[in-house]
């Protein structure tokens, strides 16, 4: 790492979780490589967060083995884990100041006085909040709060950093700028992070690796472009990708998905009488309506700006197309949309798994 | 740039930290589980011993009370009911025949008083058992007073809730001064009190419309509120001659209404207080959607605040239904003969009897502190329940 | 409709003086029955008052009722015993009285002129105060019915705040059972306190109580509690701290319960111990609560009259009198002046102390912690 300290790894091994008889996580296994920032993405209830709060010992595992490094710290304190952790509330003491806040996790372990200082000021330089040492939370705005609760997670240099949806309570603008400087720190750190959030946008941007998890089951581990251009299952298909993948329903016959009368030529083969195709707004196209194209009306269309989005009805389902910002199709149209072979994604609607 | 990462290791603690560190978090370490065991077990004995020898000793005999101490009943001595048959048949009006028939005497003398403006009608003569009258008492003067009090309690905290109040300063000084001259003049110039009352009053309304244009300090909310909430402060003993004068000269001394009327107002600050702070946090869009619908502002205190505020309102009811059970100072100047209350029963049998006879005593104790107990278990639930938490921050 | 300008309806017209007629009924009682008593109270405090044939005859004495207290026949029982006094006492209150005129000269720079009357008024209380004591107390001699009842309050609210936050600290750690403690505990605040006074007098009982053989052991099977003076104040203390500890319990509990779990699970992960969590994180937290809880509480047990007259009847000789106590037996000794007058001394005592305590502490701390 950055300061010449060796990075480690987090190795979930076979961990569970349940709460009375309510089962939050289910046989979750991960190994996170040394210096890797790591985003456990999912809906609330996923279990993300559960897992979280299992590495960092607020929790202890109904079965299973967490594992720093080499150290199993599975029934080892918070503290004597190496970890920090920013909460989604921050968490800062309100009657101390930003100085008493950032320095706090020295000051338990009886460091001098001279030293927590000087690592104050370092960790505060490093956030940009050197000015303002001084003052106390209520006096902070939400985005110099959150920096103030990053300082403090860093001054320690822990082997593992722990965040759980460290911007969600920051407005859109501030939450981009702050994606930034996060993802600045860590590859400037190299410590081993893992995050947790609902936010796709941000397991796509920050990730080295996403792991989604849903209903406390691992649904998939990769990396942000793979997740993306290859998804496991139709719950990960879905939930990136912004707007979220079409899903036409039909059945596959051969390597020819039948759906509402149409027959369209897919790249795998296979038979599956509850079937999902699944496609990319921004892999289909719009086209005057013809015997090569899906046919349907027009049911909305909504400018964003720099694309137009097009939904156009087709029988129970609708198909949401990207199209070019000077489209001008109204509600009502007769349309048609391509939808070349390749870029085509089926599913199986009882199991979710994607045929290939 | 700093260099060395803080780590933290477990020889470095004291003998004090690795005695008390828990294991993992949510658990305790085994001293501490036993320390603290240890400590809330020693202090429930200490809490329930006195309620269980007070209890116990109800049940013993004069023998078994003079000869000294005797802990576990059916072992060390025999239980028995002499005393609580000696509270029961002090006289014949103790049988269940009897009491049911106070108990319509009870109902028919409540009726005659509620109708005795109107209509005038003969209480009857009511022949109690003494221990049944003091307990019955209680019963009533807590209950209607509670009531009073928290109905009176909840609807001014309302309105210090939602209305605005702006009382001129200068009117408050004349009214106090006002107050002074007619205690002067009734009091040193032998003025009739009514006479005096009268021409104030009058004078009180004249001033205010006249000088009180001049005055320009106006008070708030929260003046009120705290001015309210301070009478807390006001030890009983300093109003209760002149109420006890007071009372006397209305002819009200010695009745259960002039122990429902000073009830209510000794525990009027705890109501105002507790209430007020549950009323602010209703929102305030409930009531003005339904002012928007035309409703009255009784009717939404009465259709809309209170239902959502009725946790609230039953710990704070049930709480000063405990106080009022309780009291004694007013009691004890204000109605010692004809109206005894249970704490006066108490008093006055300590203070009179023949002999320790505690046995007696221990069971005019129980029955006299039964009853709290069981509400104090009930007001413990809504405690538990977070119903007044808002209250404690305030 | 267009301009339907009928004169409004009864209902309408009491709707729209809702709030006068809302907050009414509690500003008459509270001025009928409290307010005006309490000034018609001053005026028996100053009269000799006599019951006669057609009422009640007022003679008016000035403050003779109240000077009675502190220089004439009464102030033994009310002040206690004030000569010798001895050196120790003196040098004592010779500090005492120089720290209250060094606070006060600093307070100069930060308070109104306004704010250094109320200073000043704490400051004459506190130098009256400290006087009564070392002259009393401190010197060897008895102290009268102002210093019990300030015994009563300081040492009964320290000792149950102690207690108090000691239990609601061990209840907030995860225990099994703390709903069933919440309920044992709370319930001796409610218990009527004639009821607990009498218990206690049965079991501090020396030949019958429960202790009996406990004491034989210890060979002071003979002692009386009752009979000394200190002993029996102490008594008081302790079944007035019966009483109370559950109030503090419950409301420091509660404050300990709001503390917000992310801070506390924050400082867990930081590193903190229990012990460090404790006096860092949550205690600044409660400390709020935790003053406004004792002045309730201080507010509550300056009226104590109940227990002292039930256990001892202010005995022995008026050791464990109370002033609303001492007020008490002088009503029933037909002297209404002076009864009001010890009523009105309390009173002022019981202002002046909490006014004090509530603006320098709890005011102190929220000024502290908003600037």
């Amino acid at each position: 790492m950055a300061d010449g300290s060796p990075q480690v790894s987090v190795k979930f091994d076979e961990v569970q979780k349940s709460f009375g008889s309510v089962k939050v996580l289910e046989k979750f296994d991960l190994l996170v490589e040394p210096g890797e920032f790591l985003v456990l993405l999912g809906a609330s209830g996923s279990g993300k967060t559960t897992a979280l709060r299992i590495l960092s010992g607020l929790e202890t595992p109904s079965a299973g083995q967490v594992y720093i490094g080499d150290r199993n710290v599975t029934d080892i304190l918070p503290k004597y884990r190496d970890i920090s952790m920013v909460f989604q509330s921050y968490a800062l003491y309100p009657h101390k100041t930003v100085a008493e806040n950032i320095g706090f996790p020295l000051k338990v372990r009886k460091i001098e006085k001279a030293l927590v200082d000087s690592a104050t000021l370092d960790a505060a330089k490093q956030v940009q909040l050197d000015t303002l040492l001084d003052r106390y939370p209520r006096e902070l705005s939400g985005g110099q709060m959150q920096r103030v609760a990053l300082a403090r997670a860093i001054i320690r240099r822990p082997s593992v950093f722990l965040m759980d949806e460290p911007l969600s309570n920051l407005d859109a603008k501030l939450r981009g700028y702050m994606r930034a400087e996060l993802k600045h720190m860590q590859e400037t750190l190299g410590i081993t992070t893992i995050y947790v959030t609902h936010d796709q946008i941000e397991a796509m941007t920050l990730a080295d690796r996403v792991a989604v998890l849903e209903k406390g089951v691992l649904q998939q581990l990769a990396t942000p472009a793979e997740i993306y251009n290859n998804p496991v299952n139709l719950f990960v298909a879905q939930f990136i990708g912004s707007p979220p993948m079409n899903v036409v329903h039909g059945s596959l016959e051969g390597n020819h998905f039948l759906t509402n009368g149409a027959k369209i030529e897919t790249a795998v083969s296979g038979r599956v009488e509850n079937g999902i195709l699944g496609v990319r707004s921004e892999d289909c196209a719009i086209a005057p309506p013809s015997d090569k194209t899906l046919n349907g009306k027009i049911y909305t269309t909504e400018l964003i700006g720099d694309h137009t989005l097009v939904t156009v009805d087709w029988g129970t389902d609708q198909i949401v197309v990207k199209a070019s910002k000077a489209f001008d199709g109204k509600q009502g149209d007769n349309i048609g949309v391509i939808l070349p072979s390749d870029v085509l994604f089926v599913f199986d609607e009882v199991t979710g798994y994607r045929i290939r | 740039m700093s260099d060395a990462s803080f780590k933290f290791e477990k020889s470095g603690r004291s003998l004090m930290e690795r005695l008390f560190e828990p294991p993992a978090i949510g658990k305790m370490s085994l001293v501490a589980k036993i320390v603290a065991y240890s400590l809330l077990a020693i202090w429930s004995v200490f809490v329930l011993f006195p309620i269980y020898w007070v209890i116990i000793t109800s049940f013993k005999d004069a023998a078994a009370v003079n000869q000294g101490p005797f802990y576990i009943p059916f072992f060390d001595f025999q239980p028995n009911l002499d005393a609580w048959r000696a509270q029961f048949n002090i006289d014949r009006f103790c049988d269940l025949t009897s009491i049911l028939r106070q108990v319509y005497l009870l109902v028919h003398n409540s009726f005659v008083f509620v109708v005795s403006p109107v209509i005038s009608l003969n209480p009857m003569e009511l022949q109690i058992c003494k221990i049944y009258l003091a307990f019955t008492n209680s019963v009533v003067i807590s209950v209607v007073s509670t009531t009073l009090c928290v109905a009176v309690g909840s609807m001014a905290a309302y309105a210090l809730a939602r209305v605005q109040y702006k009382p001129k300063f200068g009117n408050i000084l004349v009214f106090v001064a006002l107050l002074v001259l007619v205690i002067v003049a009734t009091t040193y110039a032998g003025v009739p009190w009514w006479a005096s009352s009268t021409v104030a009053l009058a004078m009180f309304f004249f001033l205010v419309r006249s000088v009180g244009r001049y005055f320009k300090m106006r008070l708030g909310n929260n003046d009120i509120l705290f001015w309210i909430i301070s009478q807390r402060i006001l030890p009983p003993i300093v109003v209760v001659i002149p109420v006890y004068v007071m009372f006397q000269a209305v002819g009200l001394l010695d009745t259960h209404l002039a122990l429902i009327i000073l009830y209510a107002v000794a525990n009027l600050p705890i109501v105002v207080w507790l209430m007020h702070d549950f009323f602010a946090n209703v929102p305030i869009e409930l009531e003005e959607s339904a002012q928007l619908d035309g409703a009255t502002r009784f009717g939404i205190f009465w259709g809309i605040v209170l239902p959502l505020t009725r946790p609230g309102l039953a710990a704070t009811t049930l709480l000063i239904l405990v106080l009022n059970w309780n009291e004694y100072l007013f009691a004890v100047f204000i109605a010692t003969v004809k109206v005894q209350t249970m704490p006066i029963m108490v008093a006055a049998k300590n203070a009179g009897e023949k002999g320790v006879f505690w046995w007696e005593m221990s069971a005019i104790i129980v029955v006299m502190i039964i009853p709290v107990i069981i509400m104090s278990i009930l007001l413990t639930k809504f405690i538990s329940k977070g119903v007044l938490q808002g209250a404690m921050k305030g | 409709m267009a301009g339907s300008s009928q004169r409004e309806s009864w209902g309408e017209w009491v709707d729209r003086h809702s709030g006068t007629f809302f907050i009414a009924p509690a500003v008459t009682l509270i001025l009928i029955f409290a307010i005006f008593p309490t000034i018609y109270s001053m005026f028996f405090a100053m009269s000799r008052v006599r019951f006669t044939g057609d009422g009640l005859k007022f003679r008016f004495v000035g403050f003779r009722n109240f000077s009675k207290q502190f220089f004439g026949t009464d102030q033994v029982h009310f002040l206690g015993r004030t000569e010798p006094v001895s050196i120790l006492a003196m040098i004592i209150f010779a500090v005492i009285v120089v720290s209250v005129l060094v606070w006060l000269y600093r307070s100069r720079k930060i308070a109104t002129w306004v704010g250094m009357l109320g200073r000043t008024v704490s400051a004459s209380m506190a130098i009256f105060l400290a006087w009564v004591l070392c002259a009393s107390l401190l010197s060897g001699n008895s102290i009268g019915t102002l210093y019990t009842t300030l015994f009563y309050v300081l040492v009964g609210c320290g000792i149950q705040f102690v207690i108090g936050t000691g239990l609601a600290f061990i209840c907030s750690q995860p225990i099994h059972g703390k709903n069933f403690f919440r309920v044992i505990f709370f319930i001796p605040l409610m218990v009527t306190p004639l009821g607990v006074g009498y218990a206690m007098k049965m079991i501090a009982d020396i030949t019958k109580g429960p202790f009996e053989p406990l004491l034989r052991l210890f060979g002071i099977e003979n002692w009386v509690w009752s009979a000394d003076a200190w002993s029996a104040r102490l008594v008081m203390v302790v079944g007035d701290s019966w009483q109370w500890i559950p109030f503090i319990f419950i409301c420091m509990l509660a404050a300990l319960e709001n503390v917000p779990q992310d801070h506390v699970e924050a400082a867990q992960v930081d590193g903190a111990s229990s012990m460090q969590i404790f006096r860092e994180i949550t205690w600044p937290q409660v400390v709020p609560v935790a003053v406004t809880v004792l002045l309730i509480r201080a507010v509550e047990a300056f009226k104590i009259v109940d227990l002292p007259n039930i256990m001892t009847g202010g005995g022995p000789g008026t050791a464990t009198e109370s002033m609303t106590l001492h007020s008490l037996f002088v009503w029933r000794a037909n002297d209404m002046g002076t009864s009001a007058a010890i009523g009105y001394l309390l009173l002022i005592v019981t202002v002046i102390v909490c006014a004090s305590f509530f603006n320098y502490v709890v005011l102190g701390r929220l000024r502290r912690t908003k600037a």
